[in-house]
């Protein structure tokens, strides 16, 4: 080959290298942006007078006298509606009967769409479902609303040669000529009134627990679920890891037994999430019966087994960077083997050792397969400490894959969805960052 | 009085033999703890393969493995597994596909190509995309990725054959027109020949592009949950391991290789793929072989995003159909069949988490294997 050609080649070599690094940190943004950008709306959003409805006859929160004035306010805009509503009503009763036929099922999809909306009618009686006694209470869900209000959707099916295409059409067209028409213009022109939309900073949707199946309130159980896991995995993980460190860097003469444990520990480290849950439900649950169903208990063990090859490996090599000369200086003060491990090895390896667990916490609480058969429950109340023992507990990675799969009003509750893969991955990522520091600044130390 | 002093120098028999006894009772406790993980192994293959025996002991093996009718819940239930495994082994070979070009060529770069201070920025991303739950992936295939791919497929796949293929393609022109070159240097002057040489290439490989992405941007795709979305978000899963794994491996190689290359008079693009690579191919090899595991044995991902059909694609490499994996089966059908504890569709499970336990152990020793051989090579 000839020089230029070499040269040439060599860069567009590193170019595919830092085109491959690109790419990565491209796929990292387009997965992060859409978590974080929607994730942050179900915390600061728009929230409508209904919203704040809910916020005050829920969870007993907000200004009543306030409330009532903007209450009153939205009621006086969403006056005029039920009005053309009532005469509507009127003029389909003086109406032969083939055309009040033809009106009622249009009308009552009308009705619907709108007590979606609004709310129950006043004078209504009150519904059962909690999630059927309040209107929108986001902005976004109640434009999307008034849309299903304005237009109909119907499927056309005119090509027979293609798949059906959905059309949209303008339910004013319907009733034009009636009462019933100028509402449809109303209500695009009044929205606001009626609704009474306001910047809200809901950052209760941490601590609140979640009624009606997360159709309102915030993730409160799920969040509390979450924490109990991980601590409860790492109660047990770091003992044993650590000490099965210590083991291993400070007393095991290499051999036969001590390569054996070695691989076993790296098999351990390879086995999918989901075999752990299937041992756990197995062992744990079956065979030596921790608890009667599935438990906080049973969930955290499986977990702890799952992070121990990640603790044990992450405290060796915290215990192998100690320099010898620490270790030996203490021997030849006359300390014995296990006086030197604990006040000298183990503190000069504690920030290592840290850094590790605080990983494994991450891992922890973001592991969904290990928790399906044995600790998470799709709906549940925040726990006491010592139901743990015995109970199951939602949790956030098992809800997240549950809002979004089996849900019965999944595109409802986007918000509630984003919020709980925002609030995650936030968790998850703060201790990964915080390891980050901890390994900068031991770095930093040991460089001096 | 020197009595005295002699006893508090030197222990007594009983009180030495004391203190080796409870060293000893002390190290044993610690080896106890220590052997924990070599016992979690082994229940776990035992309470595993507990539970799926009975399985083939019912079933036998052949229907498992060789037959592609999957009704564990039809009476009579049908336990064909084969579609699971090939749908499995599509969605991890797609996962490959992505992950190890990729990965190489990152760990390449992290190791010698960018400056320290860049590496130090560069590192935290893989570890952020390494951390990020996998729950949070499935979410993302499903709700933002598969409705993309559902309604732009044609669009997403022939930008994408522009920006994977594009660069190789420009490479490639490169390679093979240099080499041309190098064959009519005898019949026309270099001049002439450049300039008709290159923009042949060129242009030719341009149209191919061109009829490719043409081509795929006409795919209609009917659903988004299906084995290439699936394959994309696990590859992404899988570069951390990769690329980790791998730039450890170029890392062993050594200065000393990459000097002796430098001074021959190889470029850094030479060393590397001529001196480097194959001089770390073994830790290259284990890196790809992790990089299989994490993508083999990750379940919420598939679970969420593969459409769960236990069918094999037709033709079997179809990637844009849905498809269903072990692990999606697993936690997907525990469900149901926890309630009737002991039959066979419960058992069945277990076969199927045997075969993975299996996969993994398997792989793991292999890999494990090839680092130790490789570091004995290299002196280490």
């Amino acid at each position: 080959m000839r020089l230029e050609t070499r040269k040439l080649l060599d860069k567009a070599f590193s170019g595919l290298g830092l085109i491959s690094i690109a790419v990565m940190a491209i796929a990292l943004l387009l997965i992060l942006t859409p978590i974080v950008w929607r994730g942050s709306k179900a915390f600061i959003f728009k929230g409508t007078i209904e919203h704040r409805r809910v916020m005050l006859e829920l969870f007993d929160r907000g200004n009543p006298e306030k409330f009532n004035q903007e209450s009153a306010d939205a009621a006086a805009a969403r006056a005029p509606v039920y009005q053309m509503m009532e005469a509507f009503e009127a003029e389909m009763k003086a109406m032969d009967r083939k055309k009040r036929k033809e009106y009622k099922a249009p009308f009552r999809e009308v009705e619907n769409a709108l007590e979606e909306l609004l709310g129950p009618m006043p004078g209504q009686r009150t519904p059962v479902l909690l999630r059927q006694r309040y209107g929108q209470t986001r902005w976004d869900r109640a434009l999307v609303k008034l849309h299903e209000t304005l237009y109909s959707e119907e499927w056309d099916y005119s090509n027979a040669d293609a798949m059906g295409v959905l059309v949209e059409k303008p339910r004013v067209d319907f009733f034009t000529g009636t009462e019933l028409e100028p509402l449809f213009q109303y209500l695009e022109d009044y929205l606001p009134e009626m609704m009474q939309p306001k910047t809200t900073f809901y950052y209760q949707f941490i601590t609140d627990k979640s009624k009606d199946s997360h159709i309102f309130g915030g993730i409160w159980p799920e969040v509390l679920g979450t924490i109990y896991l991980t601590i409860g995995a790492m109660i047990f993980a770091i003992p044993m890891g650590v000490i099965a460190a210590i083991y291993l860097c400070e007393y095991a003469k290499e051999g036969r037994i001590i390569s054996f444990i070695r691989i076993c520990i790296s098999t351990l480290a390879g086995v999918p999430s989901i075999v752990f849950g299937l041992f756990g439900l197995a062992f744990f649950l079956n065979t030596i019966q921790v608890s009667d169903s599935k438990s906080v208990l049973a969930g955290s063990l499986t977990l702890s087994l799952l992070i121990l090859p990640t603790i044990i490996r992450s405290s060796e090599e915290a215990i192998l960077a100690v320099p010898r000369a620490y270790k030996e200086a203490s021997l030849g003060l006359g300390a014995s083997r296990w006086h030197t491990v604990l006040t000298v090895i183990l503190p000069a390896a504690m920030p290592g050792i840290l850094t590790g667990i605080v990983i494994s916490m991450g891992r922890a609480a973001g592991e969904t397969a290990p928790i399906i058969f044995t600790a998470a429950v799709s709906v549940g109340a925040p726990l006491k400490i010592w139901e743990t023992l015995s109970q199951p507990t939602p949790a956030l990675p098992w809800n997240i894959y549950n809002l979004c799969t089996e849900h019965e009003a999944v595109d409802e509750i986007r918000h509630v969805q984003y919020g709980m893969v925002f609030t995650l991955v936030a968790i998850v990522l703060l201790l990964n960052l915080a390891a980050i520091l901890m390994r900068a600044r031991i770095s930093k130390k040991l460089r001096g | 009085m020197s009595k005295k002093a002699n006893t508090s120098l030197i222990m007594s028999d009983a009180a030495s033999r004391q203190q080796r006894i409870s060293s000893l009772l002390g190290q044993a406790i610690l080896f106890l703890i220590t052997s924990l993980s070599t016992i979690t192994v082994f229940f776990i293959f035992y309470f595993i393969l507990k539970d799926a025996i009975p399985f083939f002991k019912s079933e036998g093996f052949k229907e498992f493995f060789t037959t592609t009718r999957w009704y564990p819940s039809g009476s009579p239930a049908e336990f064909g597994a084969l579609p699971i495994f090939v749908g499995t082994g599509l969605v991890t070979l797609g996962a490959i596909v992505v992950a190890v070009p990729l990965g190489i060529a990152a760990s390449v770069c992290l190791s010698d190509l960018l400056p320290f201070n860049v590496r130090q920025i560069v590192k935290p991303v893989i570890e952020i995309l390494a951390a990020i739950p996998s729950v949070a992936y499935g979410f993302f295939a499903l709700v933002v990725f598969a409705p993309l791919l559902q309604n732009h497929g044609g669009a997403i796949l022939s930008t994408g054959v522009w920006i994977v293929l594009g660069p190789i393609f420009a490479l490639l022109t490169m390679v093979l027109g240099d080499l041309l070159l190098d064959k009519l240097r005898n019949t026309m002057s270099p001049k002439v020949a450049t300039s008709i040489v290159f923009p042949i290439l060129g242009t030719l490989s341009f149209l191919f592009l061109y009829r490719l992405s043409a081509n795929l941007s006409g795919v209609e795709i009917s659903s988004g949950t299906n084995a290439l979305n699936v394959s994309i978000i696990l590859g992404i899963m899988a570069l951390p391991t990769v690329v980790s794994v791998a730039e450890d491996a170029l890392q062993a190689a050594g200065r000393e290789l990459r000097e002796g290359s430098y001074a021959l008079g190889a470029t850094r693009a030479e060393t590397i793929i001529k001196t480097i690579i194959p001089a770390s191919v073994s830790g290259i090899l284990a890196a790809v072989i992790l990089g299989v595991m994490r993508a083999i044995g990750e379940t919420m991902v598939v679970w969420m995003a593969s459409g769960n059909a236990a069918r094999i694609p037709e033709p079997w490499y179809n990637m844009l159909q849905p498809v269903r994996t072990l692990t999606a089966t697993i936690a997907g059908d525990m469900g149901e069949a926890d309630h009737v504890t002991g039959s066979s569709r419960f058992h069945v499970l277990f076969a199927m988490a045997f075969c993975l336990l299996a996969f993994s152990f398997i792989m793991n020793l292999i890999s494990e294997i090839i680092v130790k051989r490789s570091r004995k090579k290299l002196g280490k």
